[in-house]
């Protein structure tokens, strides 16, 4: 017969409207801290709707609770990673930090590669060929021209920054220009022209993380200027240009294949990282949603196990329907089963975390609590969490004979109430001290009838 | 189908639901109120049907051998039966859904004679009843094309959800406990113009025009739809 009992045999009875002690007759130390101990709340990764209503009173017996796969609908709802953005540096997120490690290393080997040309390279070749450039001194300058440059881009990039592209990328191409034209004929091809090989790596530095294309057009830009200083110098004969064009194709290649390497690696890693943000947040919704659904149903075999010893004691004829006492624990058992079956949310708002956190409180010295959620809570600060549920909390440490707790909640309001019946007592029911505090407010009314606890919570 | 109010003839009740014990219960507390009748109980809608045509008003469980029978229970609506759902069930969007059906009330089982016995009163005679777990589903009814309720109708839902005290909410909103149950009454015909056309939906609506509860005129919008829902002779 375990399997057949239903709230609705319970309810038709209508045993709900005798007196009710106050002896806490719960046969089963109801188990209020199974979700306690693992703080859901704070992992705060949504819920997922677990299309509740296949849990049906008729059918729950104390195995069927479990029916519903909780681990197949929990990755329904992932949390998508993060929107990527432009700059990697500037994001937040741990498939970006991942990212940023990646691509740091690539940084490094970017700036490296452009200043130690710059340095073993361009200046020794600079300096044995001073005396045989057109313009030595402009193409000295250029040259600290570009070290400056290049020194803080190289600056900002392993800060974690992107230097500014258009401006350094313009200034590069002034300094390009004017090595070309202070080299003179004889030294255009020659290393002590700098720019010709050097500056390429420039480009990749302070192009970091931009488009292709730019690359592309600043070293397009780069090519002309070199054929003007060709064609300004007179060197125009078919040696000089395919020499020409041996440089050009020599001195970009290089760099774009790095350039363009350094934005692949970044780019998968960003992808592996984002399958990685995105499985870690399925397991742990999973993790979570089985948790509580193993707590459910270690609640459910203990509710079960009370209403059972019930209605096998009134099938034997040892407990009588018209004692009081047994009427209460006919109570307390419905009230207690169909608060398991109103739990629809798999892994539970932080928020109905604490208020049943209450009620299971409550309901172990025995009142009979009714909890009725209707709609998610939105995400909310802890601390108009606390100014929502503390009142309510509080109200309910005093309550007696019964207590009907329901949540209403949209994104734009959250409204909590208690009624208890209003039976003399201490009257601890002081008017909330701040009634209308930060967007919550704070009502508190007894009529001799019900007492009245409500908190509301709306959107500034 | 007979005048449900008219004079002293009784309104007869049909109770369809497949526990024994929850036929009797329901029985039990129908009987306390001598103007309804129990003609037929069963398992089976039609066959209740065809043993009490003339009943006015039919009790139907939701949930019939592991079947919800929304399908069934939009059928009947459609044929102008007005059909009170009672149901453990109690899931907002249940609740809507059988409203969007064509019920003419919506009751929780667990809310208890008072509850039942007022709303198949006020079926009968095609006037709205909203009992407290209904209007928590209508005040927290999340759907982009859900009626729009005025701030005192979503209110006084609201405080009558949470309070099941219609006197408390009186006090609390400062009016009278006629004029909570008109916000109430005046919410629940709103939602006659979700979901399809039914009979039944026509006639809530034809019979709040008639006792002044919304005018014509503050609702055009249903008009259309009321004539259209007329049953075809």
């Amino acid at each position: 017969m375990s399997t057949d009992l239903n709230a609705t045999g319970l309810g038709a009875t209508d045993l709900s409207t005798t007196e009710l002690g106050t002896t806490d007759l719960s046969p089963t130390d109801l188990n209020a801290t199974g979700l306690g101990t693992t703080d859901l709340g704070t992992t705060d990764l949504g819920t997922t709707d677990l299309g509740a209503t296949d849990l049906g009173a008729t059918d729950l017996g104390a195995t069927d609770l479990g029916a519903t796969d909780l681990g197949a609908t929990a990755s329904a709802r992932v949390p998508r990673p993060e929107q990527r953005a432009t700059d990697p540096a500037a994001a937040e997120g741990p498939a970006v930090d991942v990212a940023r490690a990646s691509d740091r290393g690539a940084r490094i080997a970017a700036v490296a590669i452009a200043l130690v040309w710059h340095v073993a390279i361009g200046l020794p070749a600079l300096l044995g060929a001073w005396p045989t450039l057109a313009a030595p001194t402009v193409v000295a300058a250029g040259w600290l021209a570009a070290c400056a440059i290049g020194g803080y881009a190289a600056h900002r990039l392993l800060h974690g920054l992107l230097p500014p592209a258009l401006p350094l990328a313009a200034a590069l191409l002034v300094v390009d220009a004017a090595v070309f034209a202070a080299a003179g004929r004889e030294q255009l091809f020659a290393a002590a022209n700098w720019a010709w090989t050097g500056l390429a790596w420039f480009f990749v530095v302070v192009l970091w993380s931009r488009r292709i294309r730019w690359m592309i057009v600043l070293l397009a830009g780069h090519a002309v200027i070199a054929l003007a200083a060709l064609v300004g110098d007179g060197a125009t004969a078919p040696a000089d240009l395919t020499r020409y064009a041996m440089y050009v194709y020599g001195t970009s290649s290089l760099p774009v294949a790095v350039f363009t390497g350094a934005a692949v690696i970044a780019t998968l890693a960003r992808e592996r990282a984002d399958t990685a943000t995105a499985t870690f947040a399925v397991r742990a919704e999973r993790d979570a949603a089985e948790r509580a659904w193993a707590d459910r149903r270690a609640r459910l075999a203990l509710v079960g196990g009370a209403a059972e010893q019930v209605l096998a004691e009134l099938a034997d004829g040892r407990a009588d329907p018209t004692d009081p006492l047994v009427q209460r624990r006919c109570v307390l058992a419905a009230t207690r089963l169909r608060r398991l079956i109103a739990e629809s949310d798999d892994v539970p708002d932080p928020l109905l975390h604490e208020l049943r956190a209450a009620a299971d409180l409550a309901e172990r010295n025995g009142l009979p609590i009714e909890l009725i959620a209707i709609g998610t809570p939105p995400p909310l600060p802890v601390e108009i969490r606390r100014r929502l549920a503390d009142p309510l909390a509080a109200a309910l440490a005093d309550a007696t004979g019964w207590a009907r707790l329901t949540v209403v909640a949209n994104p734009q309001e959250v409204v909590i109430s208690l009624v208890t019946p209003d039976v003399d007592g201490p009257a601890a029911v002081d008017a909330p001290a701040d009634p209308v505090g930060e967007q919550v407010e704070h009502v508190l009314e007894r009529d001799g009838e019900i007492r009245w606890t409500q908190t509301r919570w709306r959107r500034p | 189908m007979a005048s449900a109010m008219s004079g002293e003839a009784p309104i007869g009740v049909s109770i369809v639901d497949d526990h024994p014990v929850v036929i009797d219960g329901v029985r039990a507390w129908l009987t306390t109120e001598p103007r309804l009748r129990v003609l037929a109980t069963g398992d089976d809608p039609d066959l209740v049907l065809r043993a009490a045509p003339e009943a006015d008003v039919i009790l139907l469980d939701l949930r019939l051998h592991g079947r919800m029978m929304l399908d069934k229970l939009a059928e009947l609506s459609a044929a102008g039966r007005r059909v009170v759902v009672y149901s453990e069930h109690t899931d907002p969007a249940t609740m809507l859904a059988v409203l969007d059906a064509g019920a003419t009330a919506f009751l929780a089982k667990h809310e208890g004679r008072e509850h039942c016995v007022a709303t198949v009163l006020a079926a009968a005679s095609d006037r709205p009843y909203v009992p407290p777990a209904l209007a928590g589903a209508m005040v927290g009814d999340p759907r982009p094309d859900r009626p729009a309720l005025s701030d005192k109708e979503r209110e006084a839902l609201l405080l009558w959800f949470q309070s099941m005290s219609k006197a408390s909410v009186a006090r609390r909103m400062q009016i009278s406990e006629h004029t909570v149950k008109q916000y109430v009454d005046r919410a629940r015909i709103k939602y006659t113009r979700a979901g399809r056309p039914a009979a039944t939906k026509a006639a809530l609506l034809a019979r709040a025009i008639e006792d002044g509860l919304v005018r014509p005129e503050e609702i055009g919008i249903y008009r259309s739809q009321a004539s259209y829902d007329r049953p075809t002779p």
